[in-house]
């Protein structure tokens, strides 16, 4: 039956879970999502190697086993050892394509990954994308992780990343999130090793009726690790966002720091905009922050930038445009860029 | 070998203070376990309204369908109902004179210090001990004033009250709530009704003490206040419980009515013994320009699950909540607070410290969730945590909702432990290690032990040191 | 010769992963003012927090002795009671602590000090008023909030309160402007008078000790000690920096310079 069944669907419950879990009532300890489910009868499954199993992915292990179920192939790229790759490992995805990426960044190595998710040629329809990425850097190695995400406003993508680094090993992440009928982006970074170190800049955008789930942790095992995650967004009309974020400061990681914060800018009256900020510490030696603001535009700011001839909408688009230009401008790859011009629509060419 | 630094050793809190015994021979002590036998039987006992044990069967069958969160909080393995006695009661009439009031049972008290609080600095006491209220006497200028201070049980039984404590009790946490409330509506027994007339202040404040001695038992009292428009009260509620190895469970219900313009300031120290299941409930309602004010102090019991909530349903209420939770050896405290804002301009700040030793667990949860109608709404939620050694555990987990675009909601959590920095440094000017780590720990905790009354504020530094009294030097 | 009150023989140290003093000589006597100075990463500082009893550093080899008892071995508070004091360069923040209430706590340890309520709230004023302190500042929290000068004459109240035996001031001058540097050299000149006590001063300026009567002074380089001399060789090093002593370093075992020898 299911076979003659042309959208055979999924639904995966208890998606993106954080770590530490609050009250139920709260809606906000997890998301749950319909995914298609093409029978891959007679198909060859591709897989990562098995070293990749071990991986923590941040959507959690329901995700990682769809993805790996519906993806046509399982890319494996392998940096060697001291080698800086210039060339970005370049992932993207559109509508209907799901993704299973592994990267193994070997000891001193360098590469940039960039993850693309637009809307594809299906523009306008409904579909899901999704690619999940799992990462591992090897002592000293450099990962520079951009995640550029702009779909249909009809459509879902699922973005899932796991990464194990190990010592001294450095991983940068900018993700930007401008918009999509739901997009989910779940983020796990394992500091396994002595002052292994973890920066995440994460900037998002969302509209209309649009859903934004976002799930990131960092387990921080090793000594002396460090982690700075910053998290800036502006919220219009009826958009929902949720954002879980975990520290873990596991016993033993003598010496670790972690930092954690959050800025949003609510411009809508019918946003519902929420935030699960977490830290977890089983260790003494540490040192864990978060601090987050959430607000409109202050009137201090609207009175300034008033003075200097913007009305409040400008000033409102002021901020949007500019979190789309730092986008722009922090993009690695042409495939990234087209992610931002798409979602920017005609907010970038005001300029023009 | 900074790694392995001495850190603070402690040797066994001595809780001589709380922790002693009375027999409870002679006294009434209903079998363990819940039926619906026994809730009929506590309800005659009390010779209630039929709204009442209709009110309890009806808890009754809903703490039985109900469950316990599966995916958060801490364990209540432990806690087996089959073997906790719902209702013990000392075979006294409640007095209004200390000299009327049983000698072991009076003894207890005074070991607390309660009667002598009432002579300095308090405008009434309520003493419970187990499941009933032993002692209650107010002021005569006060109770001139209107003002109400009574048990709910008397209350009931005044035909001037009842229809009030009917009127508003269990709309403010509904049995529904959770498993633990639906328990508390099932066997509650004892606690206090204040009802403070409209633009009445009272001089000194009100005090409950609550003591827990039976073994087995459980204590479920149910606090009721209604600050009416205008008025202004500062109620005291005290806690504690000798150590047995048995179970013990708390699960008492605090509904606060603040009406407009009014202000309620609720303090706490709860110590209850490390056998103890601590699973109380506290909620407020505030109206418009009220003020609400938590002060909250959380160091004993085995688990705890307390988060005071605040409803701020009027414009321009204010809440503040101060508390601190110290989690020691086989302590694992879920504490914080949930502050709900739905009026215009309303203003909410929180901030709370917890400290962590010897294997103990301090969560702090919170929520605050922000409505659509509450205009230029701000909230402010300060968590700091210090941990004292690397076997215990801190986590901080808040929660936000916000759903109006003019709110403004400010959060900041720090977790960290006292730096060797600053112990190096108090030990320079000559303080042993053990004194500069009870220096800094009481510094820590200064900004909750100063919103607190005087004697408790002692109590806690007491509580404090004696926690943090150990083996160096 | 003034009696034997503080002698570092041959003294190592440093972190769990790194030796930082090697093989260490220093004698003061009582009263007597010295002065430590070298270039920046010297080791100055933390030869003062090793003789302090600061955890942080192990002493691998050598000995400590003050006022004629081996204290190599003594905490930080023991060292404290018996006399010794240091300055920090960076006073640590105790929020929650009322100045006032330390103060009196630290006094109230030490047999000698304790006194009433009443007379120490005297004594405490004055020496703000001398140290020209508002005394406002006795309710506030202990050295939070307080700007870099605030918390220097909060040292140098402590000092005149405590009457150590040695001070050793770590950098004391450093971030001060002029009238704060006037005030904390007036402490230094109160404490000098007063109490009659044994200095160490750590600095690579020379401005502070202006002021100061100096019996001896002591150049260290690269956790060595490499020359010392009377007070004179401070003016030589005003005029010609650190460049001579940084020299030796290859040379394995420094030779003294000036009239050591």
């Amino acid at each position: 039956m299911a076979e003659k069944d042309l959208a055979p669907e999924l639904t995966l419950e208890r998606v993106n879970v954080a770590p530490a879990q609050t009250w139920n009532r709260l809606r906000t300890n997890d998301i749950t999502l319909t995914v298609p489910a093409r029978g891959r009868k007679g198909d060859v499954y591709f897989s990562l190697p098995r070293l990749f199993e071990g991986v923590e992915c941040g959507m959690g292990r329901e995700v990682t086993d769809w993805v790996e179920s519906q993806a046509k192939d399982a890319r494996y790229v392998e940096v060697p050892r001291g080698e800086k790759r210039e060339e970005p490992i370049v992932v993207a995805v559109g509508s209907g394509d799901v993704a299973d990426t592994g990267v193994l960044v070997r000891a001193g190595a360098e590469a940039t990954i960039v993850v693309a998710a637009d809307a594809g040629e299906k523009d306008g329809e409904a579909g899901t994308s999704a690619s999940l990425v799992r990462i591992i850097a090897e002592a000293g190695a450099r990962v520079h992780l951009h995640e550029y995400v702009g779909v249909g406003a009809g459509q879902q993508h699922l973005e899932s990343v796991g990464i194990s680094a190990a010592r001294d090993a450095r991983v940068d992440v900018r993700q930007y999130l401008l918009g999509g009928g739901t997009v989910a982006l779940g983020f796990a970074c394992d500091l396994a090793g002595d002052h292994a170190r973890v920066d995440l800049g994460c900037r998002y955008h969302a509209g209309g009726t649009e859903v934004l789930d976002i799930n990131e942790i960092v387990r921080q095992h090793g000594r002396r690790t460090r982690s700075e995650l910053s998290y800036n967004g502006v919220l219009e009309d009826a958009a929902r966002k949720d954002l879980r974020t975990t520290i873990d400061l596991i016993h033993g990681a003598k010496g670790a720091q972690g930092n954690e914060a959050e800025t949003v800018l609510v411009l809508g009256d019918d946003v519902v905009n929420k935030t699960l900020p977490t830290i977890l510490c089983d260790e003494d030696d540490v040192a864990g922050n978060h601090g987050a603001t959430i607000g409109s535009v202050s009137p201090e700011q609207l009175a300034y930038l008033a003075d200097r001839g913007l009305s409040r909408a400008d000033a409102e688009r002021l901020f949007v445009r500019a979190l789309y230009e730092d986008a722009l401008m922090h993009a690695p790859c042409d495939e990234a860029r087209a992610v931002v011009e798409a979602g920017a629509g005609t907010l970038l060419d005001e300029e023009a | 070998m900074s790694d392995e630094r001495k850190r603070t050793q402690v040797a066994d809190v001595d809780r001589s203070l709380y922790d002693f015994t009375k027999s409870e021979e002679g006294y009434e002590r209903y079998d363990d376990g819940l039926t619906p036998e026994i809730v009929r039987a506590i309800s005659a006992k009390k010779d209630e309204p039929e709204w009442m044990l209709e009110m309890r069967l009806r808890a009754l069958d809903l703490y039985h369908a109900r469950e316990m969160a599966p995916n958060w909080g801490p364990s209540i393995e432990g806690l087996d109902l089959d073997h906790i006695s719902t209702y013990v009661s000392p075979k006294t009439k409640q007095a209004k004179s200390w000299d009327d009031v049983p000698a072991d049972i009076k003894d207890t008290f005074e070991r607390l210090g309660i009667p002598e609080a009432e002579r300095e600095s308090l405008a009434g006491v309520g003493a419970q001990y187990d499941s009933e209220i032993v002692y209650h006497n107010m002021r005569e200028e006060v109770a001139e004033q209107g003002v109400i201070y009574t048990t709910i049980e008397d209350a009931l039984h005044d035909p001037q009250w009842e229809p009030v404590v009917h009127e508003y009790f269990g709309t403010l946490i509904p049995p529904t709530d959770h498993k633990f409330a639906a328990l508390h509506y099932a066997v509650w027994s004892g606690g206090s009704f204040v009802y403070v007339p409209a633009g009445v202040t009272l001089p000194y404040p009100l005090q409950s003490y609550f003591r827990l001695n039976a073994a087995g038992a459980g204590q479920f009292e149910h606090t009721l206040i209604i600050v009416e428009p205008g008025a202004d009260l500062h109620f005291i509620e005290g806690c504690s419980a000798p150590k047995y190895y048995e179970a013990n469970l708390h699960a008492g219900a605090v509904e606060l009515f603040v009406k407009d313009g009014a202000r309620l300031r609720y303090s706490t120290i709860e110590n209850w013994s490390k056998n103890m299941y601590n699973l109380n409930t506290k909620r407020a309602t505030i109206g418009a320009d009220a003020k609400m004010e938590w002060v909250s102090g959380s160091f004993g019991s085995h688990v705890s699950y307390l988060y005071p909530t605040t409803i701020m349903a009027g414009d321009r209420g204010t809440c503040e909540f101060t508390g601190i939770t110290f989690a020691g050896a086989t302590q694992d405290l879920d504490t914080g607070c949930k502050v709900i804002m739905n009026g215009a301009d309303t203003t909410a700040s929180v901030s709370t410290k917890s400290i962590s030793k010897d294997g103990g667990v301090n969560t702090f949860r919170s929520s605050v969730v922000i409505g659509r109608h509450a205009d230029r709404a701000r909230c402010s939620v300060s968590c700091q945590s210090l941990m004292l050694d690397d076997i215990s555990r801190s986590d901080t987990i808040p929660a936000m909702d916000v759903r109006n675009a003019t709110a403004q909601v400010g959060h900041e959590a720090t977790i960290g432990r006292i730096s060797d920095d600053t112990v190096l440094y108090l030990m320079s000017r000559g303080c042993s290690e053990a004194e500069a780590r009870t220096l800094v720990v009481n510094g820590f905790a200064n900004p909750v032990s100063k919103e607190l009354p005087m004697e408790y504020a002692v109590e806690m530094n007491n509580l404090i040191k004696l926690e943090m009294e150990g083996a160096i030097g | 010769m003034a009696t034997q009150l503080l002698t570092v023989s041959n003294l190592s140290a440093g972190t769990e992963d790194k030796p930082i003093l090697h093989g260490v000589d220093l004698a003061v006597g009582a009263g007597e003012c010295h002065v430590l100075m070298g270039p920046n990463g010297a080791g100055k500082s933390t030869l003062g927090h090793v003789i302090m009893g600061d955890p942080a550093y192990r002493v691998t080899s050598g000995s400590i002795e003050f006022d004629g008892a081996d204290v190599t071995e003594l905490s930080a508070d023991k060292r404290s009671l018996a006399g010794i004091f240091l300055s920090y360069q960076a006073p640590v923040e105790v929020p929650g602590v009322p100045l006032y209430s330390f103060l009196r706590s630290i006094c109230q340890m030490r047999p000698e000090l304790k006194t009433t309520a009443r007379k120490f709230r005297e004594r405490v004023g004055a020496i703000a008023d001398q140290l020209e302190l508002d005394q406002g500042f006795l309710m506030r929290e202990l050295n939070v909030g307080f700007s870099g000068g605030e918390k220097k004459k909060i040292e140098m109240l402590q000092l005149l309160l405590l009457q150590p035996k040695l001070a050793i001031l770590d950098e004391t001058d450093s971030g001060l402007d002029v009238d704060a540097l006037g005030i904390v050299s007036r402490g230094i000149q109160a404490y000098r008078e007063q109490v009659g006590g044994a200095l160490i001063v750590i600095t690579h300026n020379t401005r502070i000790l202006e002021r100061l009567e100096v019996d001896r002074t002591h150049v260290m380089v690269h956790g060595r000690m490499v020359a010392e001399g009377p007070a004179e060789l401070i003016a030589d090093i005003d005029r010609n920096g650190f460049e001579r002593f940084e020299k030796c370093e290859d040379c394995g075992g420094c030779p003294m310079v000036g009239d050591a020898e």
